[in-house]
């Protein structure tokens, strides 16, 4: 008789608790995160593995954001945010004291809930980052655009008017655009901070699709509010509530056969 | 249900929903209960008349089923169940299908009865013996997805092994009889048939069983023997 196992499903699914270093784009060790008095993460540790899609979901006001922001220091600009505990970005602490943070956010690129485009020309708001490290060559940027562009997308669709305003493209090609820029730089970590909530279904599925193709060349963490749109574009995925890494597991297993009430209750749309 | 929570959703249509699509696999699974129940009674009495009604009251059966299929689509299509309610939808599409094939093994054993009326035959009453068993088994399973038991579903999950060894049983006696009077084999056939049908039944409860383990531990414990169940629900 053939023996089925009943876990073959699960087979490909990463031993999240031990990763291996060279598995591993981040781990965040012992977060934890106030602001004033009021502390918003808790002891919060987990390992990211590189060259896939991890997803943080959650209430609103569970610290998902703000654990995300975390991942390139965009809670520095917050006067009134401390933060203990380290995160390694493939092995080295990004709060250590010799980091500049500036050099960490080019390793580490971020995308908003609302495109955030420049008033320039598309072209202009893709080789950004690199005119900011000084690149000039007209051949390098050009090339750049292009191939950020086909990354993100969108290069059908604007490459015979790469010159215009970017404020002439619609909300879900200027989401791409985004991606785009951020992706120009080259970073290893890609941040998404609900990266479709402000699109209609067909970009939110153009962008999803994106998501997966991302993966093969960046670590990819992305914060979402739509259970069913972590569940189709994450790997693994994180469940938050009130501050504290309730449960991380391969997406797979989470929606399926969560292993905690708090974890079911929520993403079966529950109250507790 | 208590351990199943369907009545705690933020939305109180999704609550409906289920709890609706729940009744009806009960409502289905009491029919299909009762068509096994009167077949065997017609098996007892030979009654033909009996033996019809449960040919004729297999389509509501089969209908049962398309509705609650319909419903599941939809909840799925509307819903997006996720975890124990996507487990829910589901154990409920595959146990249906069960409950409706249930239902054919009890119409083919009707025709049986039909058939062999009024003509000489073996005597029946292993076959009855073996039909009470059965039916006992589907009234524990539907009991015990009901209440969504596993500690029931697992005992009748290994009771199917009784049914199994009188199912043997019964065809070596069947056997016995077509040897000592070849012309009776067209019978005896027939009969030998409705065991067969019945000792299916059993299997189909198993299945049934299958999908309670399925939606309350989330573990599938299809195709494999005893000891490794056990392991995998600890």
């Amino acid at each position: 008789m053939i023996s089925v196992s009943p876990t073959t499903a699960n087979a490909q699914a990463l031993d999240l608790a031990n990763l291996t270093e060279a598995q591993t784009a981040l781990e965040i060790k012992d977060l934890n995160l106030y602001y004033g008095s009021k502390q918003a993460l808790f002891d919060v540790s987990m390992k990211i593995p590189k060259g896939q899609v991890t997803a943080f979901i959650g209430p609103s006001g569970c610290g998902k954001s703000t654990l995300l922001r975390c991942i390139n220091r965009m809670n520095d600009l917050v006067d009134i945010c401390r933060i203990e505990g380290q995160i390694d970005l493939h092995g080295t602490n990004i709060y250590g004291r010799s980091v500049d943070v500036a050099a960490l956010r080019r390793r580490v690129g971020m995308v908003f809930q609302r495109p955030n485009p420049f008033p320039k020309s598309i072209y202009e708001n893709v080789v950004y980052g690199l005119r900011l490290q000084g690149i000039k060559d007209r051949r390098v940027l050009d090339e750049a655009v292009e191939r950020s562009l086909r990354g993100a997308a969108l290069w059908d669709e604007v490459k015979d008017r790469l010159h215009d305003n970017a404020f002439g493209l619609s909300g879900g090609q200027q989401q791409r655009l985004v991606i785009a820029r951020a992706i120009a730089i080259e970073p290893e970590v890609l941040l998404l901070d609900e990266p479709t909530s402000a699109l209609d279904p067909i970009s939110t599925l153009v962008i999803e699709e994106l998501i997966n193709e991302l993966k093969s060349k960046y670590t990819v963490v992305i914060v979402t509010h739509n259970m069913q749109q972590a569940a189709r574009v994450s790997d693994q995925t994180a469940f938050m509530y009130m501050g504290e890494l309730i449960e991380y597991a391969d997406t797979n297993t989470l929606f399926t056969t969560p292993s905690l009430k708090k974890t079911e209750d929520y993403i079966t749309g529950r109250y507790g | 249900m208590d351990n199943m929570n369907l009545n705690k959703h933020i939305s109180g249509q999704f609550n409906t929903e289920l709890e609706s699509v729940r009744n009806q696999v009960l409502v289905m699974g009491g029919l299909v209960e009762q068509q096994m129940n009167d077949v065997i009674d017609a098996v007892h009495a030979q009654d033909k008349e009996v033996a019809k009604r449960v040919v004729e009251r297999d389509r509501k059966v089969n209908s049962l089923e398309v509705s609650i299929d319909e419903e599941c689509t939809r909840i799925i299509a509307k819903r997006q169940p996720a975890a124990s309610d996507l487990r829910l939808v589901i154990a409920i599409i595959k146990t249906i299908a069960d409950l409706e094939r249930i239902g054919d093994e009890a119409k083919q054993v009707a025709h049986m009865v039909i058939d062999n009326a009024n003509k000489t035959q073996p005597p029946l009453v292993s076959i009855e013996h073996m039909g009470r068993n059965v039916v006992k088994m589907l009234h524990d399973s539907l009991d015990a997805f009901a209440r969504m038991d596993v500690e029931a579903a697992i005992k009748i999950h290994a009771s199917d092994i009784k049914v199994n060894r009188e199912y043997e049983s019964v065809v070596r006696e069947l056997m016995t009889f077509m040897m000592e009077d070849p012309r009776s084999i067209p019978n005896v056939l027939k009969v030998l048939w409705a065991a067969r049908a019945m000792e299916r039944v059993g299997d189909r409860c198993k299945n049934i069983c299958e999908y309670i383990i399925y939606f309350v531990k989330g573990k599938d414990v299809r195709h494999i023997d005893s000891n490794e169940m056990e392991s995998l629900l600890k």
